[in-house]
């Protein structure tokens, strides 16, 4: 009893480690092998799209970008029209017309490159809502120094500190590395 | 019984052991080296025997022109002929357009120069599989405004 259960033991023991380490790179089932109801619980928002390719990460998403010119999901469902289109592109493209190719390109694709690369104006309103950030602060100053500040002190004029340089050369303060030593007293100006 | 269950222990493991070591050398036999880098040549060639593949299908294409965008290069012509032509059997008229216009995209500021070559190269191709640049599709330009989805 305890040897036939070892051993099954054993067995699944092993039988988990091969699992583990077998690693193939499968890919995964196409949507349209899956149940409605399998489809509908794994991708909620796919559709009656095809998917068609691995997508980011594996995620079959549908997005628009330079670097990634083949998203995982075709843009458009599989309308009766498009598959008529697809019907038709199984034959000779020349026998395509403009309008069909079109088509077949937006059923695949939301926007061309020069759509997506498209100037879209929105540095003007990065620069405005930036001016405007500015002036709002430069008003934020004005009242600041109309209501807030107390007056600048009587020190601040430049007359004041003409006066108070005069003064310290009379007094001959610095005579030896300071002010009164760039004086010249007996031309009475700067040397 | 202790020491039946313990050399039964002892030799499953060690069988199981064996196998998985058999199996996991089994994977890898190719053997990367990263010492050999790969020139110009034979990464064209590399592409272009890629995409002239005859089971290849959409999603290996994808694949390829997802991985060749992503690199620091213009693809020579003769990927590009083998991308569209493998559009073909793939009956995807779309992405040979896309894939074009990806091209394009990756001349940068030179398109001007790069890409008139390039059409020049591709064009006997075009003619033959009936596919029309991007110009002549009119994707040169803006074609519609589609509202962007980071403003949705």
């Amino acid at each position: 009893m305890l040897r036939s259960l070892t051993r099954t033991a054993l067995r699944q023991g092993a039988r988990i480690s091969h699992r583990a380490i077998a690693t193939t790179a499968v890919r995964p089932a196409d949507a349209s092998d899956l149940t409605i109801q399998e489809r509908e619980q794994i991708y909620p928002k796919l559709g009656n799209r095809d998917i068609v390719g691995y997508g980011f990460n594996g995620n079959p998403v549908y997005i628009d970008r330079e670097e990634w010119p083949a998203p995982a999901v075709r843009f458009r469902e599989n309308t009766a029209e498009v598959q008529a289109l697809r019907a038709k592109e199984q034959g000779d493209w020349k026998a395509l017309t403009l309008e069909e190719k079109k088509g077949l390109y937006r059923a695949s694709f939301r926007q061309t490159y020069a759509e997506m690369t498209a100037p879209t104006g929105e540095w003007k309103t990065v620069i405005a809502g930036l001016l405007l950030g500015l002036s709002f602060t430069g008003w934020v100053l004005i009242w600041m120094k109309t209501c807030v500040y107390p007056p600048m002190p009587r020190t601040i004029t430049k007359e004041w500190q003409v006066a108070q340089a005069e003064r310290m050369v009379k007094q001959r303060q610095g005579a030896v590395l300071g002010i009164s030593s760039q004086w010249d007293y007996e031309k009475n100006e700067w040397k | 019984m202790l020491r039946s269950v313990a050399s039964r222990l002892g030799s499953a493991v060690c069988s199981a052991a064996r196998t998985n070591v058999q199996r996991t050398c089994a994977v890898t036999q190719v053997r990367y080296r990263h010492d050999v880098e790969e020139s110009a040549e034979e990464f064209d060639n590399r592409y272009e025997a890629f995409f002239n593949r005859q089971d290849v299908d959409g999603w290996d294409i994808r694949k390829a022109m997802n991985d060749l965008q992503g690199l620091d290069l213009v693809p020579e012509p003769r990927i590009i002929v083998a991308a569209l032509k493998a559009c073909r059997r793939v009956n995807d008229y779309a992405l040979a357009v896309r894939y074009m216009e990806a091209v394009q995209n990756k001349c940068g500021d030179k398109v001007g120069e790069i890409w008139p070559y390039l059409r020049q190269e591709i064009k006997p191709t075009l003619d033959e599989l009936g596919i029309l640049t991007p110009e002549e599709m009119g994707y040169d330009k803006p074609e519609l405004a589609v509202e962007d989805v980071m403003d949705m």
